[in-house]
């Protein structure tokens, strides 16, 4: 059984590779090496099985603070490339998703953490499952 | 080839957590606010699969689908107190266990060569997937 939950944050981000020049950055990323911003939203899966006697996979309310603190206070409504837990990630979808396991999976119960999806637009999604997957 | 089909179903109900044969102490220790009643919009997609028929180029008739949810789903928990149902009088009306009940229901209708998942909403920030196995 998996169970899904969902939140939002704002940030502003540009694509930009460090080596690379201004115009080689301009012509590999196009206009998302602009300073721009989304409206993400983060998917936080986890896998286990109900509690016999609460039903309850996982305490929910654990997991909100867990993500609270570990993503979302870091990032909603600032500039990504000034997230000192970013630091040296190109901030594409399936990099913040990359990044969010690695704070996340330590931070949940051992092997809870299923999947990490963001949602960068409404035409754009990014899953990771760790390394293994 | 297989191919799989969603078709989305909605239905309002009431629920509170509460294990019976504990206090109302620990009740409340463990579930909270969710020990009070209260109620909500689930959304529900329920996933088949099986081969695309090549006469009728489908996986299965999702009026059947429809008709299979509706009459064993949602006029049996719309609008209803899912404490007062039977498949929850041992069962605490989590999402997860919403999940397992609405899976058992719709296998022995379905079963188990075409129904895939069921994914049960809550509300937009939270939902559960079951493919049936380990629980």
């Amino acid at each position: 059984m998996e169970l899904t939950r969902v939140y939002h944050f704002s940030a502003a981000h540009r694509l930009e590779n460090p080596a690379l020049t201004a115009e080689d950055n301009a012509r590999r990323y196009g206009m998302c090496a602009r300073p721009h911003g989304h409206n993400y939203y983060l998917e936080v899966t986890m896998r286990g099985e109900p509690d016999p006697i609460t039903g309850m996979m996982i305490d929910l309310g654990r997991v909100d603070d867990v993500v609270q603190v570990a993503v979302l206070d870091r990032v909603d409504h600032r500039s990504l490339e000034d997230v000192p837990q970013l630091a040296g990630v190109i901030t594409t979808g399936e990099s913040l998703a990359q990044a969010f396991w690695g704070v996340l999976a330590p931070a949940l119960p051992a092997g809870a953490l299923a999947r990490v999806t963001v949602v960068e637009t409404a035409k754009n999604r990014f899953e990771y499952a760790g390394e293994e997957r | 080839m297989i191919a799989y089909s969603t078709r989305r179903f909605a239905f309002s109900a009431g629920h509170h957590y509460r294990v019976e044969g504990w206090s109302l102490e620990r009740n409340e220790g463990v579930f909270g606010r969710l020990t009070v009643p209260h109620g909500h919009n689930y959304t529900l997609d329920v996933t088949v699969r099986g081969p695309i028929d090549p006469e009728t180029g489908m996986v299965i008739d999702l009026g059947e689908v429809k008709a299979v949810v509706g009459e064993t789903i949602i006029d049996r928990f719309d609008h209803a107190d899912l404490n007062a149902d039977p498949a929850f009088r041992s069962r605490v009306p989590t999402t997860e266990n919403i999940a397992i009940v609405v899976w058992d229901l719709l296998l022995a209708k379905l079963g188990d060569e075409r129904l895939w998942q069921v994914r049960v909403w809550e509300d937009p920030t939270l939902y559960v997937d079951y493919r049936g196995g380990a629980r």
